[in-house]
């Protein structure tokens, strides 16, 4: 008995030290030294080829135009991203330079102190070629946390050849017309529109427009602030989504289809023609462009903004989307404003849009934008008389979830419109 | 166990009275008693370095984490600094009324029941057949382990492309005639949990095979000898005295497989992803827990969760344990160094 009880005393003695040993090898790589040098970690959520590289180029462009700065790069896939962000600031381990989506999610890290206020670090060559409207989406108070990147409003993207296949002539300009041409494509034998249900937010962004057109933009900022659904237009979207899914125009699995993953992704659908439309945001060039059979940008790609409605309270060509950029974790060091004004400036930002195909937020950057979908999005994104953060990002983690969870229940038909505002409501008792 | 006394050096000659029970059953001693004893100087020594790591890893990973959760659990909490909204039990209010837990709850029901049912038969009659002498049996011995062996998330993944709308399953059945049967096995709530049990069946039941073929090595086979001498067919034997001889093994098995499937977690995260377990009706109280605690951000009310699935799955194991297990247990202590 007692030799069984020495191996055991060894072998925890041994897992004791390992564990040990792991636990010290594990320092953070990040902060200034004594020499001077400085290191940073950045996270970012490219997973294509030209996204990968443009992070490589521009740290290391960095680091030549900044001796003894260096950045490191991380790859964290998009899906993971906010958990592991999360999770990383929480245990005082953050990366220096991170994503930022802005919204609640911006504010409750900066309700948590764990933001640095870059308001006075922002370079004048940003401050005059960014626009002062792509600067407030990660405002607060009178204080900027993050360096604008890219202008990701949304809409759908089309197949140009598909939609001449099915005899489609003209853009739909309203839901009556995006319902006409969902039965031309589905009489053409082509499936109409990709949807990446397994995600929830992709699925979401279908009810976040709807809402759009139905509430006013006080209906909006209302609920923004005081995570209040009971205007009856929350219901209204609901009902609108609803009738659209009874239509059938998605995809038979989008349940369990991812949104950029893979050939199998809606993205993957729209890509290889498999789908000839897909509501997203304006970084979908890049991914299809990854996910095309040569990995070159769909040669045939389209965009128009989300169709209207009649008699929703929302001014027409209102648009929804994102503003992404880049935030210093309030421990970093100095020079991280640095990186963030190097990221803005226009030749970075050019890069950016080349590695992307998305539209650079630096205005000087966007005159070189030539693709017509690129500029269809600017154009229409200008025009806007009032534009939205998407829902999800402006009600932070916890009401965002159950908001996309209750949209994807919907659309599966295990809801319906008033339990998913009851379950949006039910989400706030758990936080 | 004549070995007891030649592994450690300094123990040579130290007579320690209760190490004389070796195998033999002795009625533990009463406390009282076993106090006045008392161990050498060196005997406590011995005992802390052996016991010392381990308990320490133990108290560390496993105690504390236990503890903090629940302490965590009676806040609401982001998960930003120490916890400073104390709620009592609201998040335990929230969680037993939320019809989203009792559906995970309730498909965790399910994956116990038919995780027993469907796996158990199925590997007793493999296990029954790899018992016998045939051919290439260690190649199907292997064959069927080696699901067991793969790592969840490279099973969810593989299954998960091949079960897709356009998938492999679904092209099989069409090549083979048979496109009738195609379905959206994974998207459909009204076959998804089928779908999910079958991939636990396929993955888990070489576990089983092994074990069984383990409990039925152990059962003497002139038992089996005297009964065909006596005139009892094959089926005879296996009922009346192979079962009931590896009631044992049946017993542990179970017991692991009904842990295992109240605790599932990989398996479904990786084929349904973060957010529509619940919708797909496959949802179980770790998925419930992920989604509503870290991807939430509220940390306070994932701690609780966890708390509800620990409690659930403690009781379950200890009434398993004193009502099924302890006849199998009954013997196993021995009044030995315990």
């Amino acid at each position: 008995m007692k030799s069984k009880r020495f191996l055991a005393g060894t072998a925890a003695l041994a897992f004791t030290a390992l564990a040990l040993s792991g636990c010290s090898a594990g320092g953070s790589g990040s902060g200034s030294s004594d020499d001077g040098s400085v290191e940073m970690t950045l996270w970012h959520n490219s997973t294509t080829g030209p996204g990968t590289e443009f992070w490589d180029k521009v740290t290391a462009d960095f680091a030549e135009a900044n001796p003894g700065v260096t950045v490191t790069p991380q790859s964290i896939q998009n899906e993971d991203l906010d958990g592991k962000l999360q999770t990383a600031l929480n245990s005082g381990d953050a990366p220096d330079v991170f994503l930022q989506r802005g919204g609640g999610k911006l504010a409750a890290m900066v309700a948590a102190g764990q933001i640095m206020d870059i308001t006075d670090g922002i370079s004048d060559t940003a401050r005059t070629e960014i626009s002062e409207g792509s600067f407030e989406a990660n405002t607060l108070d009178d204080k900027v946390y993050a360096m604008p990147v890219a202008v990701l409003p949304g809409g759908i993207f089309y197949s140009k050849d598909l939609f001449a296949e099915a005899g489609v002539t003209e853009t739909p300009k309203t839901v009556d017309e995006l319902n006409d041409v969902v039965q031309k494509l589905k009489d053409a034998d082509v499936s109409p529109i990709a949807l990446g249900g397994k995600d929830a937010w992709p699925a979401a962004h279908w009810y976040y427009f709807f809402a759009l057109r139905e509430c006013s933009a006080d209906t909006m900022a209302t609920a923004a602030e005081e995570r209040d659904f009971s205007d009856e237009c929350w219901t209204r979207a609901g009902e609108d989504l609803q009738s659209f899914v009874d239509t059938e125009p998605y995809n038979a699995d989008f349940l369990t289809t991812a949104a950029q993953q893979g050939a199998g992704s809606s993205a993957g659908l729209l890509a290889n023609h498999q789908a000839a439309m897909e509501l997203m945001g304006a970084w979908n060039p890049g991914v299809i462009a990854s996910l095309t059979p040569d990995a070159k940008p769909l040669p045939d790609l389209g965009w128009f903004p989300f169709p209207e409605i009649e008699g929703g309270d929302g001014q027409p060509g209102s648009i929804m989307g994102g503003v992404d950029g880049y935030s210093c974790s309030v421990d970093a060091p100095k020079e991280c404003v640095d990186f963030l004004n190097f990221l803005a400036t226009s030749d970075v930002q050019k890069e950016y849009y080349a590695a992307f195909n998305a539209p650079p937020v630096n205005s000087v950057a966007q005159e070189a934008v030539t693709e017509p979908y690129l500029k269809d999005i600017l154009t229409a994104y200008n025009a806007a008389p009032y534009v939205s953060q998407w829902l999800d990002t402006v009600y932070g983690l916890n009401v965002g979830n159950a908001l996309n969870v209750g949209v994807v229940d919907l659309m599966a038909g295990k809801g319906d419109p008033e339990k998913l505002v009851s379950a949006v409501n039910d989400a706030a008792k758990k936080s | 166990m004549t070995v007891r006394e030649s592994s450690l050096p300094g123990q040579l000659g130290q007579a320690d009275p209760r190490a004389q029970g070796g195998g033999v059953a002795v009625p533990a001693a009463p406390p009282a008693a076993r106090k006045g004893r008392g161990l050498g100087w060196s005997g406590r020594l011995e005992v802390a370095i052996l016991v010392g790591p381990a308990l320490l890893v133990f108290l560390a990973f496993v105690i504390y984490p236990v503890v903090m959760a629940a302490y965590y659990g009676f806040f609401s909490w982001q998960g930003f600094g120490a916890p400073t909204d104390f709620v009592g039990f609201r998040n335990y209010l929230t969680i037993i009324q939320d019809p989203t837990f009792l559906e995970a709850l309730g498909h965790n029901a399910t994956i116990v029941v038919l995780s027993l049912v469907l796996q158990g038969p199925i590997a007793i009659l493999v296990a029954l057949l790899l018992n016998r002498k045939l051919r290439g049996q260690s190649l199907i011995r292997v064959l069927i382990f080696v699901p067991y062996v793969i790592s969840e998330v490279v099973v969810g993944t593989g299954w998960s492309l091949m079960l897709q709308g356009n998938g492999a399953v679904n092209g099989l059945l069409e090549k083979v005639g048979l496109g009738t049967l195609t379905q959206d096995w994974l998207a459909n709530p009204d076959i998804a949990m089928w779908t999910l049990m079958a991939i636990i069946t396929w993955k888990y039941i070489g576990f089983a095979v092994i074990l069984f073929l383990a409990g039925l090595q152990g059962i003497p086979e002139e038992l089996s000898e005297a009964a065909a001498i006596d005139g009892a067919s094959y089926w005879q034997i296996q009922r009346r005295i192979t079962l009931p001889l590896l009631g044992p093994t049946l017993r542990i098995w179970a017991f692991l497989s009904i842990i295992g499937s109240l605790q599932l977690f990989d398996l479904v995260y990786i084929i349904w992803g973060q957010y529509i377990a619940s919708t797909a009706g496959t949802s179980t109280m770790a998925t419930y827990l992920v989604a509503n605690g870290r991807n939430s951000g509220n940390y306070g009310y994932g701690n609780a969760v966890a708390v509800v699935l620990f409690v659930i799955s403690l009781v379950v194991a200890l009434v398993y344990q004193r009502y099924v297990l302890n006849r199998d247990t009954a013997g196993a202590i021995t009044g030995g160094k315990k």
